[in-house]
C-alpha cells in the first residue's frame, strides 16, 4: 500500500515529520551500508570480508525500501533520493558518515548502530502505519545477524590481547559521543511520539539503548563513557548539520551516476 | 587411524582454527560438507559460516567441527577401497539417481 493512502500521513502537520524520519532511517543505512562496502578486499580475513560485503549489501537494500516509501510521501525515486540530494539535505546521524578507520572503530561502530537500529525498528513493529510496522519486522530478522556479526567479533577484539583490548576501547570512547546522536530526534520528531506513528519517543529509546550496549559492553570487560548530553562540535546529522565526510564520501558515491544523469541501465 | 590435520601437514594449532562446515538444505537433509572457515572458536565460525555458506543456498542448520577433531582414512590405503573382484552388483547408482531427485523436491517443498 502507498504509505500517502495511510490515515496518519494524511494528516499535514505530520507528513513532514514521518517523511523526514523514514529519510533518517533510510539514510542511516545508506551511509554505514556505504561505508561497510569500502571494507571490501581489506578486511582482515576473507569470511569476515564476505560476510561484511554481505551485511553492506543488506543496509542498502533496507535504505532502497525506506526511500520508497519516503518517496510515497515526498515524491521521487529511492535513486533520486539517495543520489540527487545535497549533504545538508541527509538526516543520517553524523556517527555513521565517518571514515572507517581501523577495523576495531568500524566493529564498534556497527556494534553502536545496530544496536540503536534495533531499538528504533521496535519501536515500529506493532504501531499504527501498517506497510512501516511490517516492513520493520521483515527487516528484524536481517538485522539479527548484523546484531550477531558485530557483537561477536567485539567480543573477540576485547577478550584477544592487552593491546587489542586497548584499541577496541578507545574506539568505544572515540564513538561514544557521536553515538548519541543516532536518537537525536528528526524535525517534530515528537508528533509522531505523539501521534502514536512511533510507540516510544527518542529519550526512551535511548535509554534503552544505552542499558542493552551498556550490558554488552561490560560483559565484554569494556567500560562504557559515562552519560554524553551535549552534541559533538554542533554537528546533528538528523536536522542536516554533517560534517564534511559526509559531502566526500557523497561525491564518490554519486561520481558514476553524475557522468551521464537519466542514463538507462 | 591418521588425523586428518596430520595428512593435510597442519600443526594442532593451526587445525584447532579451521572449522569444517556442514549445511543442512532442509530438515529431512543429512548435512553435507560445504567448506572450511578460519575462525577463533566454535561460535565465531558458526557466525561466519552463514554468511559463506548459506546466503546462495537453502540452509536450515549449519555444523562446524574444527578439524584438529577428524579422523581419516590415508590416502595412500585408498586401495581398501577397490574391489578384487567385480562388485558391480552391488553399486548404488539407482539410489544416488532417487537422491538427485528426492532432494529437488524436497527443496521445491519448502
Amino acid at each position: 500500500m502507498n504509505l500517502a493512502q495511510s490515515p496518519l500521513s494524511r494528516r499535514d502537520d505530520l507528513r513532514a515529520a514521518l517523511a523526514g524520519y523514514l529519510l533518517a532511517l533510510a539514510d542511516d543505512e545508506l551511509i554505514l551500508g556505504h561505508r561497510h562496502s569500502e571494507w571490501t578486499g581489506f578486511a582482515p580475513d576473507i569470511e569476515s570480508d564476505v560476510a561484511l560485503s554481505s551485511v553492506a549489501q543488506e543496509e542498502i537494500g533496507h535504505a532502497l525500501l525506506f526511500y520508497e516509501r519516503a518517496g510515497d510521501l515526498l515524491g521521487g525515486t529511492p535513486d533520486d533520493l539517495a543520489y540527487g540530494r545535497s549533504p545538508e539535505a541527509f538526516r543520517n546521524a553524523v556517527l555513521l558518515e565517518r571514515p572507517n578507520g581501523d577495523w576495531d572503530f568500524s566493529i564498534m561502530r556497527t556494534f553502536l548502530y545496530d544496536r540503536a537500529d534495533a531499538v528504533r525498528l521496535d519501536g515500529l513493529v506493532g504501531g499504527p502505519v501498517e506497510s512501516l510496522a511490517d516492513l520493520a519486522k521483515t527487516l528484524r530478522r536481517e538485522e539479527k545477524y548484523h546484531l550477531l556479526y558485530g557483537e561477536q567479533w567485539l567480543r573477540r577484539l576485547a577478550a584477544a590481547t592487552p593491546q587489542s583490548k586497548q584499541r577496541v576501547q578507545a574506539a568505544l570512547d572515540g564513538a561514544w559521543a557521536e553515538a548519541q546522536g543516532l536518537f537525536d530526534p528528526v524535525e517534530d520528531q515528537d508528533d509522531l511520539v505523539q501521534a502514536g506513528a512511533i510507540r516510544t519517543g527518542f529519550d526512551a529509546q535511548r535509554r534503552l539503548w544505552h542499558g542493552q550496549v551498556g550490558a554488552i559492553l561490560e560483559s565484554a570487560g569494556l567500560r562504557a563513557p559515562g552519560a554524553v548530553t551535549g552534541r559533538s562540535a554542533g554537528f546533528d546529522g538528523r536536522v542536516g548539520r554533517h560534517t564534511d565526510d559526509l559531502r566526500v564520501l557523497l561525491e564518490e558515491m554519486t561520481s558514476v551516476r553524475r557522468t551521464e544523469p537519466g542514463a538507462k541501465w | 587411524m591418521p588425523a586428518l590435520m596430520e595428512l593435510l601437514g597442519m600443526t594442532q594449532q593451526q587445525a584447532s582454527h579451521i572449522y569444517a562446515v556442514f549445511r543442512q538444505d532442509t530438515k529431512n537433509d543429512p548435512h553435507v560438507h560445504v567448506g572450511e572457515v578460519h575462525a577463533t572458536d566454535a561460535e565465531m565460525a558458526l557466525v561466519l559460516a552463514k554468511e559463506q555458506f548459506a546466503r546462495r543456498e537453502p540452509c536450515v542448520n549449519l555444523w562446524v567441527v574444527p578439524m584438529s577433531a577428524i579422523a581419516a582414512t590415508a590416502y595412500d590405503d585408498a586401495d581398501v577401497f577397490e574391489p578384487s573382484t567385480d562388485k558391480s552388483y552391488r553399486f548404488g547408482g539407482s539410489y544416488r539417481e532417487q537422491e538427485r531427485v528426492m532432494r529437488a523436491k524436497r527443496r521445491d517443498q519448502r
